[in-house]
């Protein structure tokens, strides 16, 4: 890290060492538990329920719908980037109605782009719409 | 006292004004809506709707955080009732009582119960608030910056330690906080922390980001994790939401006891919402002559837990007002809101910014009687939107808690950080790691960091100043015996029954 020179009393090092005393300190105490067997019972769950397998398959759906509207956003603009995202998301959580989950997902988009932009004058990345709406 | 009491009236002048009072209005109707759906707090939904209020005067949008901060509390006890799966971590008790009752065709009478009882708990407690907080401001200015380093510290250690399932796993949440909160320039020398020669990470990572993330994105990766998603039957409502003359007169009481113990749990951080429930439910099972009925629907399991609930919002108010120091995740992303708007709670606050303040506060009355008034009759339509599919309410959770994380910055670098803190919020879920230090550790990370190096530059470097005087002996005293009661504790219990 830069220092810059004879700025204060205190390097700016000083209290990130403090931090990762601490952070190394806590780190070592969490091996010891879980060493001791203390293995963390999912929130919500009973503690010593059975134990339940992460589905990685649904999971990967919904941070692929996450990371697309991240990618699409200034891609293709707002509304095709919230479709997306919300459409994955919903069938990552089990839907199966695809005309339905879309249209849905489409007027989700177009509502909260349109409030956000006329109603709010919060600027959203317009995309394709440019042309077709104006300069949203 | 009667500078507050005129202080106030002032502020009862502010929160009448048309505008407010529908920004009030607006926000006891969000705030219902967040916490009767599962899935979405007050935290997230005000982190939400910050970017949103931006362009707002400062006092409307603050008027209608804090209605949605008080709303939540009512909604949570309806799902808890309705539904055996309480909307926010202060009505997990609820749910014990209320869902018996309600199927054995009492959800009206526990529904009004924990409306009423909220109601009578938030009176009181915004009326302690009212006195309770410039009080403390008043103190808090004598305070020097070792002195509130201590005052930061022990809400480390009694945010951190005081949650969750683990001491260490708190702990931990604490320190991810602590990490994050480093990332970005030194306010002092300039000097880049963990930005990793990314130009973006100069400004430091948005605590909106990470509660935004940390909240619904971690929640959604979360419940996908899990292999079948269970759908809970809602029960009926029979009759009217209200309660029968002896039902008040089992009522009264645990809603009184209620506010006694959720009001100073508050103001003392001892540790989430759950805490005072989890106390004032013990209690009433304790002193109830029908001790029989606890377990099979006892209203006073009802009244008592949701008063205490309502009163601890309250009392986290007071140290997050009059100190500057949040202690639950909302309170800290109300401070966030405060500081997005140039005002900075804290000593001062009374002082730079009394309309504000007053205004907040006389709203908090108008919010809570119309909180009453909007539960109890539209019990049923709050009902309806239980019955939202899952997978579109959770795919519109994550659509504009994704929208909030870009609005705030026009940054797709917040979206970025956004799904980092989403994955480090599943895998917190996933391992019983509780959230609420992480967000306090970034928020108060920086404040902590700043003072201790004010202490410093007084004593030109003597680091004994950091234990010189009165203040902060005494504020070290009470951590240590926070950290070292619990584990005297449990070695007389793990003693007593090796015996």
């Amino acid at each position: 890290m830069d220092v810059p020179q004879g700025s204060s009393i205190i390097s700016p090092q000083t209290f990130p060492y403090m931090v990762s005393a601490f952070t190394t300190l806590v780190g070592l105490g969490l091996i010891m538990e879980v060493l001791r067997g203390r293995l963390g019972t999912p929130e919500g769950d009973e503690p010593g329920a059975p134990f339940m397998g992460a589905n990685f398959k649904t999971m990967a759906i919904i941070a692929t719908a996450i990371a697309l509207h991240v990618i699409l956003l200034e891609i293709a603009g707002y509304v095709i980037a919230a479709t997306v995202c919300f459409f994955g998301v919903a069938y990552g959580f089990g839907s199966r109605k695809y005309l339905k989950d879309l249209g849905i997902s489409l007027v989700f988009a177009l509502i909260v782009y349109f409030s956000f932009t006329k109603g709010l004058n919060i600027n959203l990345p317009s995309g394709f719409f440019e042309g077709v709406f104006g300069n949203g | 006292m009667g500078n507050s009491f005129a202080m106030l009236m002032d502020g009862f002048q502010t929160a009448f004004t048309p505008t407010n009072l529908m920004f009030g209005l607006l926000g006891t109707f969000l705030g219902t809506l967040v916490g009767v759906l599962p899935g979405i707090g007050p935290a997230l939904a005000i982190g939400l709707l910050l970017p949103v209020c931006l362009t707002v005067n400062p006092t409307s949008a603050l008027i209608m955080f804090a209605a949605i901060y008080y709303g939540a509390m009512y909604g949570g006890s309806t799902t808890s009732i309705l539904l055996n799966t309480p909307g926010e971590s202060g009505s997990v008790i609820t749910a014990l009582e209320g869902n018996k009752m309600a199927k054995a065709g009492r959800a009206g009478a526990a529904l009004a119960t924990a409306a009423i009882g909220s109601f009578v708990a938030g009176f009181i407690a915004t009326l302690l608030l009212a006195f309770g907080a410039p009080w403390m401001a008043d103190v808090a200015l004598t305070i020097q910056p070792a002195g509130y380093l201590s005052l930061i510290i022990l809400a480390f250690a009694t945010v951190g330690t005081l949650l969750g399932s683990s001491r260490i796993r708190g702990l931990v949440a604490l320190s991810v906080g602590l990490v994050i909160g480093l990332i970005g320039a030194d306010l002092q020398s300039g000097a880049l922390r963990l930005t990793f020669g990314n130009m973006n990470a100069i400004d430091g990572i948005e605590t909106v980001t990470v509660i935004v993330a940390i909240f619904a994105l971690g929640e959604a990766l979360y419940l996908a994790s899990r292999h079948t998603l269970v759908r809970t039957e809602v029960l009926e409502i029979k009759g009217k939401a209200w309660m029968t003359r002896a039902d008040f007169r089992r009522s009264w009481k645990p809603w009184l006891r209620g506010t006694a113990i959720g009001f100073p749990l508050g103001v003392i951080p001892a540790g989430g919402s759950e805490v005072p429930t989890f106390i004032s439910y013990g209690v009433e099972k304790a002193l109830s002559k029908n001790k029989d009925e606890f377990g099979k629907g006892a209203i006073e399991g009802v009244a008592g837990p949701e008063a205490a609930n309502n009163a601890n919002a309250a009392g986290v108010l007071v140290p997050m007002l009059a100190l500057g120091l949040p202690t639950s995740a909302t309170a800290a992303v109300v401070l966030v809101a405060f500081q997005s708007f140039n005002i900075q709670p804290g000593p001062m606050l009374f002082q730079t910014s009394p309309e504000v303040v007053w205004g907040l506060i006389a709203s908090l009355f108008i919010g809570n009687a119309l909180l009453l008034v909007l539960n109890l009759p539209l019990i049923r339509f709050w009902v309806l939107l239980l019955k939202i599919p899952t997978h579109y309410l959770y795919a519109g959770i994550t659509t504009f808690a994704l929208l909030g994380a870009y609005a705030l910055n026009n940054s797709t670098f917040d979206l970025q950080v956004a799904l980092a803190v989403g994955f480090i919020g599943y895998l917190f879920r996933r391992f019983g790691v509780p959230v609420t230090p992480l967000i306090i550790g970034v928020i108060l990370g920086p404040l902590a960091e700043l003072q201790f190096k004010r202490a410093l530059q007084i004593s030109q470097g003597d680091w004994n100043i950091l234990i010189a005087g009165g203040f902060p002996k005494i504020i070290y005293g009470i951590l240590l015996l926070v950290i070292i009661g619990p584990l005297v504790w449990n070695f007389k219990k793990k003693f007593a029954v090796n015996k």
